[in-house]
């Protein structure tokens, strides 16, 4: 409940203040969130298992942000940063899905 | 990839496909961090919430991605005009570009119609060209402008040969007059007294003793060659004034009076070609 209204007053901030991303940033926000998201279902299907934990949540957010964008980054510095995205958003795609089925199961029993 | 007898592969199944399913597979299974797992494991069930500051840490955490995802749709929705704009414009440009193709196009058929016209113009006034030198060619000829060769005849003629006792017959202008109007009779197209072509102002005279065509003096013999079909022109001569005359010269003078047929007779311009005095007409 405190988590739901922590996300939406975020959304909220980021909506209504505008605050403005560096421009050498800005590439990477897209799979920044992709990775959060990753990290954030994963989080909650801990929460569902009954195993959730803040310090490996917080440790797996920042991780995995910082890991997506320093892979971006990496293959945009090497030419293949549109490849590593793909390949990024494929890997974090397919858990997302796992992690949303396994919720899925929680919620609904099914 | 070799292919070896019994569907082996050269680098076995294992060997290339293991990894890739145990890859796929761990992605696909261990969706979650084992570090949940390992945590949950090593925590005493007794306590219930070892540490509250990461619980404001998960918050802001959760803070952090809301604002993130705030940002980025924000962005992507600010970025969406942009992209139409951008968009409608490269739709202009390709419109602008397809209308001027279809100007172009346009212009071209234009252009290969009049292309099409000229030509055919052109093509009308090569054939009123040929007809105009043809024509021209064929006034030359019957002017005497131009040199001609083609079959003929080639008569000779000579005034009668000493026999001792009487002067013979001598061949006169107007004797010359008769033979070739005969000639033109006869169906000449020209015709030249020893390679004097002969036109309508060319005259043939006695001057003194001697025959002058065109002013200037011939001596005996007189080869008058004339164009025309080999075959009947001998024949229509004879039938002529000036081909009875002839004959009757030869018989009662001893004049000589030779007609040959020749299948190359070649007879030369008349070097006056222009008209000293006259001027042509125009038509008012």
């Amino acid at each position: 409940m405190i988590a739901a209204f922590g996300l939406a007053l975020g959304v909220l901030a980021g909506l209504l203040m505008e605050p403005s991303i560096p421009e050498a940033l800005a590439p990477y926000l897209p799979i920044a969130v992709v990775a959060a998201m990753d990290a954030v279902f994963g989080g909650l299907r801990a929460h569902l298992d009954g195993v959730f934990d803040d310090k490996v949540f917080v440790i797996s957010f920042v991780s995995n942000v910082l890991i997506a964008a320093t892979i971006v980054y990496l293959g945009d510095q090497l030419g293949v940063g549109g490849q590593l995205s793909t390949g990024v958003i494929v890997v974090l795609g397919i858990r997302i899905f796992s992690n949303v089925a396994a919720i899925r199961r929680h919620v609904f029993h099914a | 990839m070799t292919h070896l007898p019994g569907g082996l592969r050269e680098d076995g199944p294992d060997a290339s496909e293991a990894p890739h399913i145990g890859l796929l597979t761990q992605v696909m299974t261990q969706t979650l961090d084992q570090d949940y797992a390992a945590v949950a494991r090593r925590r005493d069930p007794q306590v219930p919430d070892p540490s509250p500051r990461w619980r404001i840490g998960a918050l802001s955490v959760l803070l952090v991605f809301g604002l993130m995802l705030g940002v980025s749709a924000l962005t992507t929705d600010q970025e969406q005009p942009l992209i139409a704009a951008e968009r409608a414009e490269l739709i202009e440009q390709i419109e602008a570009g397809q209308s001027k193709l279809a100007d172009q196009q346009q212009q071209l058929a234009a252009l290969s119609d009049e292309v099409a016209r000229m030509q055919s113009r052109l093509a009308a006034e090569l054939t009123d060209d040929r007809l105009l030198s043809n024509r021209l060619t064929a006034l030359g000829v019957a002017a005497g402008t131009i040199g001609v060769t083609g079959p003929g005849v080639v008569v000779t003629v000579d005034d009668a040969r000493y026999t001792g006792e009487e002067s013979g017959g001598v061949v006169l202008d107007t004797d010359l007059q008769l033979l070739v109007n005969g000639l033109w009779e006869a169906g000449a197209e020209a015709v030249s007294i020893d390679d004097h072509r002969l036109t309508s102002l060319t005259s043939i005279r006695l001057a003194g003793e001697a025959i002058t065509v065109d002013y200037r003096s011939l001596a005996p013999p007189y080869v008058i060659e004339a164009t025309g079909d080999p075959d009947t022109m001998p024949a229509r001569l004879l039938e002529t004034r000036g081909g009875q005359f002839w004959l009757d010269l030869k018989t009662n003078y001893g004049v000589q009076f030779e007609i040959v047929a020749k299948s190359q007779v070649s007879i030369p311009a008349d070097l006056r070609d222009h008209l000293l005095y006259a001027a042509p007409r125009r038509a008012t």
